[in-house]
């Protein structure tokens, strides 16, 4: 629901706030995990999602957007219509029988585990069809978290190097792409990556 | 623990890096960990030629194939700095860059390089994926190092481009990891321990992990239709990162794919991975070769030359047999070839201050060494006997021309336009009237001497190889 909104969502504000719930939501997951295993790593992974992903990046988002005065978000390649026919398309690709063999791994999650990869496609999708920098990184951050809720859907939360490659991309990627965002903004004075075109020759 | 000294003494001079306010310190300290790399590197290499696999510790294992990009990273890592503490030298001479500049430069360095240290030598494949992750993010600010709108853009492309990616490469990860959880397994899955399990993976789902690691680690390689992240990187970052990031760094990533392959290729046969990277490895140098014709960037130019070697190694993957061992010695010569080339072109941009082809113009009078190593350079990296990637070319495409006729035909016909495009820009830069107004001269030795040892490395390798690179190569033959 988070990603659909964000896919439509005009409003830079909006998708911070969307992006927050969504991560809000990734953190139950893992809190739940933790709740049933009672293993240390992932009440690491719980607090680290809730600081970075859950207040933290929202956070620094809204004030960039408020400091900047980008209360709209950049247009899309695709309009409305498109975009919703694009995402109904995904979807159900997401649901087809070719990937029962990756939405089966548990027979019991089936339909969460379609759920997860029609959220990375639709996450492709945001990055690819959205023109500002801020939608282009929560596009990134989306298709993390989806990629998250497969693991935990597909019951390998538990495996301890999972659970590192996901405690650096948190604490990480994020820190990386809010300083370019910031370097873009300083050098373009906009986050519309249409704008950037000196790399023509 | 060679491999932990080596990445530990990256790490601290790094740090020490931050911390020290003395050019000359910074200089010497990132040589001394670059040499202490190198050392160490020949170490590990000469103890995995007679031990096949090299662990010393348990998050640690280095193969024949991990041991032979070791010394390229160690090799062209060491080369590399050298020159970098000329060539920026060079740059704050001419009010480019200043000393904080120059510390952030050798920080990042030492760090791309601790990085891809890791990821050929992690035994676990999201260690792997962790490390690769980490060099994407050091050298993002290396790209966007001159701070130029140009600069950010390019770096801007190569985070987002490859931080999907990488990304998808790490959702491919997981699907292998699903064998190993169905046995119940929750501790560090190695490389080895996936292999062993990996029987038990629906080879359908197999068939989608390779797709999505493909894909993933394809865009790190360079692999078109993921590629155009690598020319704008390759042309805006400092000479000698693109030395690293082209010679270096796509080894590393193709390297992570080719484990991969001998995974999926397990449950699903040969054909099946073979085929992608037969597929991949032409459409990328069908791309490089018609962009390199209309080229009018140098360094873009030897980035396109990357996207095709880089294309020529996976199609001798996919060939297999005398194709992977053509495949193997081209990214040994490659490496050593690409990183002169682009040490060269540093050179050439620090004479001319300009990247554009028409710009340059009687380079063999103004700068008449820095201009044959680049022809030098120029002929060995496109195929011209007796240097050695004539040799792993021809085993590639006589490999190809047993089953896939067409496809080599096709390959080899490609690599002629290129050759033609290549050389129509080298023979403008070159053999052209010298302008007036630029001075001639060479300005440092120490410009000189390290493009000058890569070549010298690279020559030597064409007609002898010693015994134990012999082994590594044979050992990884065998097992890719």
């Amino acid at each position: 629901m988070t990603i659909i909104f964000l896919h439509l969502s005009k409003k830079n504000f909006l998708a911070s706030i969307a992006y927050g719930l969504q991560s809000l939501v990734i953190m139950s997951f893992f809190l739940n995990s933790f709740f049933e295993t009672n293993n240390l790593t992932i009440l690491l992974v719980v607090f680290l999602i809730l600081i970075v992903k859950v207040v933290l990046a929202p956070l620094f988002f809204i004030r960039l957007i408020k400091k900047n005065a980008l209360a709209f978000s950049v247009s899309t390649y695709l309009n409305t219509p498109l975009t919703i026919i694009s995402i109904a398309i995904l979807t159900f690709i997401a649901y087809y029988q070719k990937f029962f063999p990756l939405t089966n791994i548990v027979p019991a999650d089936q339909d969460s585990l379609s759920l997860a990869l029609s959220a990375i496609f639709l996450s492709l999708l945001l990055i690819i069809n959205r023109k500002g920098a801020l939608s282009q990184i929560l596009g990134v951050l989306s298709l993390e978290n989806s990629i998250v809720a497969f693991v935990i859907f597909a019951g390998l939360e538990q495996n301890p190097a999972l659970q590192i490659g996901i405690i650096f991309n948190i604490g990480i990627w994020i820190l990386i792409a809010t300083i370019f965002m910031s370097m873009i903004l300083k050098h373009f004075g906009t986050l519309n990556v249409s704008s950037m075109n000196n790399l023509k020759d | 623990m060679e491999i932990i000294f080596i990445i530990t003494t990256l790490i601290i001079v790094a740090i020490l890096n931050v911390l020290i306010k003395r050019r000359l310190v910074i200089e010497f300290f990132s040589i001394i960990a670059s040499s202490v790399a190198l050392f160490e590197s020949i170490v590990v290499a000469v103890k995995v030629s007679t031990a096949g696999v090299y662990a010393p510790f348990v998050f640690f294992s280095v193969d024949s194939l991990g041991a032979i990009v070791m010394l390229i990273i160690a090799c062209v890592g060491f080369i590399t700095t050298i020159y970098s503490v000329q060539y920026l030298r060079q740059e704050t001479v001419k009010g480019i860059i200043g000393f904080t500049r120059v510390r952030q430069y050798f920080v990042l360095l030492n760090i791309f390089l601790a990085a891809m240290f890791l990821a050929v030598t992690a035994s676990n494949p999201v260690f792997a994926w962790i490390s690769i992750e980490a060099t994407t993010l050091s050298t993002a600010f290396l790209i966007s190092f001159y701070n130029k709108p140009s600069a950010i853009e390019a770096a801007w492309k190569y985070l987002i481009i490859n931080s999907i990616g990488l990304l998808l490469g790490f959702f491919g990860t997981l699907l292998y990891f699903t064998s190993m959880s169905s046995l119940g397994e929750n501790g560090f899955v190695s490389w080895q321990s996936l292999l062993a399990n990996i029987v038990h993976l629906d080879p359908l789902i197999a068939k989608i992990a390779f797709i999505f690691v493909l894909i993933g680690y394809g865009t790190k390689v360079g692999l078109a239709p993921m590629h155009t992240w690598l020319p704008d990187a390759h042309s805006k970052a400092p000479a000698p990162i693109s030395a690293l990031l082209s010679g270096v760094l796509l080894n590393v990533a193709l390297v992570v794919v080719l484990r991969f392959k001998i995974i999926t290729d397990t449950v699903v046969g040969q054909h099946f991975t073979q085929n992608l990277l037969i597929a991949f490895g032409l459409f990328s140098i069908a791309i490089a070769a018609f962009i390199v014709l209309t080229q009018e960037n140098y360094k873009r130019l030897l980035a396109y030359s990357s996207i095709e070697n880089m294309g020529i190694m996976a199609l001798g993957f996919g060939f297999g047999g005398l194709g992977v061992l053509g495949a193997v010695l081209h990214m040994i010569y490659h490496a050593l070839i690409k990183s002169a080339l682009f040490l060269s072109a540093g050179t050439i941009f620090l004479k001319y201050s300009t990247t554009k082809i028409a710009k340059i113009k009687g380079g063999l009078t103004i700068l008449p060494i820095t201009s044959i190593f680049f022809l030098v350079g120029f002929l060995a990296i496109t195929g011209t006997p007796p240097f050695g990637i004539f040799l792993s070319k021809m085993l590639i495409v006589s490999e190809g021309m047993k089953i896939y006729p067409i496809i080599s035909a096709l390959a080899l016909f490609l690599m002629v336009i290129l050759f033609i495009g290549f050389f129509k820009h080298v023979s403008n830069m070159f053999f052209s009237q010298k302008p007036k107004d630029t001075e001639a001269g060479e300005s440092s030795a120490w410009l000189i001497i390290p493009p000058l040892i890569l070549l010298v490395i690279m020559i030597i390798l064409s007609f002898y190889i010693p015994p134990f690179l012999s082994r590594l190569i044979n050992n990884a033959v065998s097992y890719y």
